[in-house]
């Protein structure tokens, strides 16, 4: 007898051990996730802060820009200044969220919802393998139910730039308002984890509003995507000149948005369903992308507000790329193609930011395979930017340039985000809304 | 400054309250509370059409100021704001092609006739001129026939309809077509009498409209979570979700004086002083979105524009229809071949043609309301509206008193084409949807409205009209197709509508005539179509980012056989726009129905042996031509199948 007893604890204090090493794994995977840079920044011999990269020394940079970065920089369409790498610290209530609900979830048998009932936080927060073939979709998940704009946020204003590439002129400019709000999976203004009622179980919203200029003012935009992700995004538009709500085909939201180099699905590096493309997870690299703090960049004063922010200005090659600095990131690169044989891409190369799960770079091929769009989008530190967003741990998108390279033709974005729940209110998100305040 | 003294000593005390209402609108917006700027926008438009055998029928050239202000919290509201629209514009169409359309326009007319071909205005049967073939022709004794000449000569007229078709045997009288205070011949007062600078400055006219909106916009979150918005003035507000046709988008009247049916409805919407209640439910355990609004259109009643005669846009040409038959009330006219089918016949006043427009003047029993519940149930949008108002569109109501022709007595004579134009009440109730079928990757819109009160033209009534309930509805598909050959990058937009109506108590039979073979004898009853379908048809495509847009619209008529299509290029440059337009009309045109000239009002002169076989009943028995009732089954696009136009718009908006 006291041999099965003594048999009996063994076993219990292995399972307790083994429990305890599991726990302790996944607890180092979570930490190493969101504070990739507790033992120190990426080091690369020769990408030094102050360095500027031009054609003449981009050769030093081939290993932490993508090819068609580096050729960009040789053809003298842009230099890029290197600035010391930040911690990008999210939202410590993200962070609890995923080490509350770790390990509950898992990736369904094909395409569809994870299983196991998600909540919040970073569903997979473990370091990619690239002997997992499904890897890519779980750093897609990731970034699907990234923090993001946090739970709700607005860029108000948001300027947009039509530029020729070969004229260096700026054909057209936009001014609009974005509205982001997550319905679901929320984890810091209440209610969490989710608004209710909701119905339609959405996962998120997004309201957009042209203030300018007059041939499309008073446009609104408003997609809802929901909790299933087999459920196909609903989006409507809202014409001011006929001051009517039409339901958007799907198809539109690949089509150019308003005329730009984007499309709908563009927004925010990837702004569609995760069953809409295959994903795959290529390796994970220290690269430079723009990562800043908005408040010691040159900043253009050319639109005014009241509190005195300025926006971030543009440089290089037609004015499309972004003048702000680049630090070295921990990436994960990540490759999506469209399920949908007749979508307008055959794929994009995400450079995936392993801290934030943002999407500061892509690189998007025609169905041809070829080179046809450039997408960067700057990411701002939210302690240097505007004091509402100090401390609010949201990596605040800043500033986009997105180049169709094959029709010399960019988009620009300014942003000024506001990390504030009251400018998100769930009541701008339906589709009275836009009929009431369209005009 | 004359022009706008003139108007401001016309306007009713009713516009003088409103106008005082926007007055204090604007004013609230300069308070104290108004810290923030202004938002002004607009432009400045020039456009020119071009229609064949016309020449130039639109210079038009708008100044439209957009103006909104907000005020920030105000009386418990939030968000409080005052928004304005202010348009003006010259059509120098008068001025430069005015012998088509001003003050020069019109000529000395002949008038059909079977027996002398044609006869001029003012020498059919029972003229006293000499000159007149009809000089003497025995007529019985006492008869009042003869036009008055004096007050009614024979210029600055066309002949009724003679743009679209020949007579051909029908009727048709003289249209006077010069501005109301060069010529007041025909002018129907209040409702279509503008003088030459009211249609040079249509905006500037007794209703204020170079004020086209004026309103305060204003919210309040309450306590139960549900978001009140009021909006207060004069406004738009628009219902339904299709484009072009207005099913449930009949809040507004509209302007079809401006460019028929073809400008945005946004641009000829009559906005009206009226109250948007809405509360804004949110979602619940049911629906996504859940909506109750409630309007009350409390301004003077205003009716569509429909252009009077003279004017370059008048659609089904009614205002020329209307305007050469009230100059027949006023002062008489020669109609073609009316006596026996074949003589142009001299009527004198007060025997045929339309007395007056009783337009309602404002009281509460004038003033519309309705309601909408509007929401998202699942993946479908859907409204549920009901508006009582009164109609936009004029009913000719016979049996008002007249003078026999042939005797000179005054009485109320069954079926005799002697009118009054009436706005009777109309109950609507309908409602909408809207879906995205995955599986054809379609987005559909879907509208139905019901009426009740509606009045249609009926050559089988003693008063020449009924009423009739009606049902409407439009199913709208958009889908986006790639034509990556000719468009890589961009979609295309084909959007497909379709229109249908069906008038439930219909009436229409063959008359007597066609039943023993007489030609020009066609059915008697109701013109309109009983069932009726319209399509169109938009093919979009956008290049250069979005500032080349070439489009292809097109609409059919099914029933009239009468289409219209019009390829347009619209390009935009910086603040610049320029618009491109040819506007093509196709098919049969004018439609002929029976024109009462058979109706044996004046018994037994007017008999014929159908009528004589029934003891000298009145009745229709069948005689018609195209005027005046075959516009209705020609129907706009029919009606305007001679103004195929060039039309050219350039803009500049800042």
């Amino acid at each position: 007898m006291k041999i099965f007893n003594k048999i009996k604890y063994a076993v219990a204090i292995s399972a307790m051990a083994v429990l305890t090493a599991n726990a302790t794994k996944v607890d180092e995977a979570i930490e190493k996730s969101f504070y990739p840079y507790k033992n120190g920044f990426p080091n690369v011999e020769n990408i030094k802060p102050g360095l500027v990269i031009t054609k003449d020394n981009v050769d030093i940079a081939k290993d932490v820009l993508d090819p068609e970065m580096i050729q960009h920089i040789k053809d003298g369409w842009v230099e890029i200044t290197v600035d010391k790498s930040t911690d990008f610290i999210l939202n410590n209530s993200y962070i609890e969220a995923t080490k509350n609900n770790v390990g509950k979830v898992k990736l369904p048998e094909e395409k569809g919802n994870l299983q196991g009932g998600y909540i919040a936080g970073r569903p997979f927060p473990e370091e990619p393998q690239l002997d997992d073939p499904r890897a890519g979709e779980k750093l897609a998940w990731n970034f699907q139910f990234g923090y993001n704009w946090g739970d709700g946020a607005a860029i108000d204003p948001f300027y947009w730039r039509y530029r020729n590439m070969n004229s260096n002129k700026v054909e057209r400019e936009l001014k609009f308002d974005f509205h982001f709000l997550n319905w679901a999976h929320r984890v810091n203004h209440e209610p969490l984890p989710e608004i209710n009622p909701n119905p339609s179980e959405l996962f998120r919203s997004i309201y957009v509003h042209v203030e300018e200029p007059y041939d499309v003012k008073n446009t609104q935009l408003l997609i809802h995507r929901y909790q299933n992700d087999l459920k196909r995004d609903n989006a409507w538009l809202y014409l001011g000149f006929q001051r009517r709500v039409r339901r958007l085909a799907t198809g539109q939201v690949t089509d150019s948005f308003l005329g730009s180099d984007l499309m709908i699905e563009d927004f925010e590096g990837y702004n569609g369903r995760i069953s809409d493309m295959n994903w795959k997870y290529l390796g994970t690299k220290s690269m430079l992308l723009p990562f800043y703090n908005h408040n010691e960049q040159a900043l253009t004063d050319e639109f005014k507000e009241k509190d005195g922010y300025k926006f971030v200005d543009f440089h290089g090659k037609g004015g499309c790329f972004p003048n702000v600095t680049y630090q070295l990131r921990k990436v994960y690169v990540l490759e999506s193609s469209p399920i949908d044989s007749n979508h307008p891409i055959s794929k994009r190369r995400h450079f995936v930011d392993a801290q934030t799960f943002t999407l500061p770079r892509t690189i998007i091929y025609d169905r041809a395979g070829k080179y046809w769009k450039s997408w960067m989008i700057g990411q701002a530190h939210p302690d240097h930017h505007l004091a509402i967003n100090k401390g609010s741990g949201v990596s605040i998108d800043d500033s986009f340039g997105m180049m169709d390279v094959q029709a010399m033709h960019c988009t620009t974005g300014q942003f000024k985000g506001i990390v504030d729940p009251d400018l998100n209110e769930p009541k701008m998100f339906n589709v009275q809304y836009m009929r009431t305040s369209g005009k | 400054m004359k022009v706008r003294l003139h108007y401001f000593k016309n306007i009713s005390v009713f516009k003088k309250k409103t106008a005082l209402l926007g007055g204090a609108l604007l004013l609230a917006s300069t308070s104290s509370y108004a810290n923030e700027p202004a938002d002004i926008s607009g432009f400045i438009e020039n456009a020119t059409s071009v229609r064949e055998d016309r020449g130039l029928s639109k210079f038009r050239n708008t100044l439209q100021l957009e103006y909104s202000k907000n005020i920030g919290n105000f009386a418990g509201f939030n968000d409080v704001s005052i928004n304005g629209t202010f348009r003006a514009s010259y059509d120098g169409v008068y001025d430069l092609n005015d012998d088509e359309f001003g003050a020069k326009a019109g000529r000395a007319i002949n008038i059909e006739d079977q027996n002398f071909g044609s006869v001029p205005h003012g020498q059919g049967l029972g003229s006293t001129n000499p000159d007149s073939p009809y000089f003497g022709a025995p007529l019985p004794p006492g008869h009042v026939l003869g036009v008055n000449i004096t007050n009614n000569p024979n210029s600055g007229m066309i002949v009724l309809g003679e743009n679209l078709h020949a007579t051909n045997g029908g009727v048709a009288f003289g249209v006077p077509v010069r501005p109301c205070d060069v010529d007041s011949r025909g002018c129907i007062n209040g409702y279509m009498d503008k003088t030459e600078n009211e249609l040079r400055f249509s905006e500037f006219n007794d209703n204020l409209d170079f004020i086209r909106e004026l309103y305060m916009d204003a919210s309040m979150d309450l306590d139960s979570g549900t978001l009140f918005n009021l909006k207060v003035g004069k406004q738009q507000i628009v219902w339904g979700r299709t484009d072009l046709f207005r099913v449930l988008d009949i809040i507004n009247p509209v302007d079809f004086s401006r460019n028929n049916i073809y400008d945005e409805l946004e641009d000829i919407r009559i906005p009206l002083w009226s109250i948007a209640a809405e509360w804004q439910y949110g979602a619940n355990e049911t629906f996504d979105d859940i909506n109750l609004q409630l309007v009350w259109v409390f301004d003077e009643f205003r009716p569509n524009n429909l252009g009077q005669g003279g004017e370059p846009n008048a659609i089904l040409d009614a205002g020329s229809f209307f305007r050469g038959f009230n100059n027949c009330w006023e002062n008489g006219c020669t109609v073609a071949n009316f006596a026996g089918g074949a003589a142009a016949t001299d009527f004198g006043p007060g025997q045929i043609g339309i007395r007056h427009a009783n337009v309602p003047s404002w009281s509460v029993d004038n003033t519309s309301y309705g309601f909408k519940i509007e929401g998202v149930y699942q993946d479908i949008g859907f409204s549920v509206n009901a508006f009582s108002y009164l109609s936009q569109l004029p009913s000719l109501r016979g049996g008002i008193e007249a003078t026999n022709s042939f005797t000179g007595e005054k009485d109320v004579w069954p079926y005799l084409i002697a009118f009054d134009i009436e706005f009777p009440r109309i109950n609507m109730f309908g409602g909408s949807l809207d879906f995205y079928s995955e599986s054809i990757d379609s987005a559909f819109r879907v509208e139905s409205a019901y009426t009740t009160g509606e009045e249609f033209a009926n050559t089988l009534k003693p008063r020449l009209f009924s009423e009739s309930d009606v049902f409407r509805w439009v199913l709208g598909v958009d889908k986006n197709i790639f034509i990556r050959s000719i468009n890589a990058n961009k979609a295309f937009l084909v959007s497909f509508q379709t229109f249908g109506q069906h008038i439930l108590d219909h009436e229409l039979e063959q008359s007597i005539g066609s039943d023993v073979g007489l030609p020009s004898f066609g059915f008697v009853g109701m013109p309109d179509w009983k069932d009726n379908y319209i399509s169109t048809l938009l093919f979009k495509g956008w290049w250069l980012n979005d500032s080349l847009s070439p489009q292809i619209l097109t609409a059919y008529d099914w029933r009239a056989k009468s289409g219209v299509i019009a390829p347009s290029i619209d390009w935009i440059k910086g603040n610049f726009r320029f618009t491109l337009t040819a506007n093509i009309k196709f098919g049969d045109g004018a439609k002929e129905f029976s024109d009462c000239r058979t109706c044996n009002p004046f018994n037994p002169f007017t008999a014929t042996p159908f009528h004589t076989a029934e003891g000298g009943a009145s009745f229709d028995a069948g005689l018609g031509g195209f005027e005046p009732l075959g516009r209705f089954r020609a129907g706009p696009i029919g009606m305007a199948n001679k103004e195929s136009e060039l039309q050219v718009t350039f803009r500049y908006s800042f």
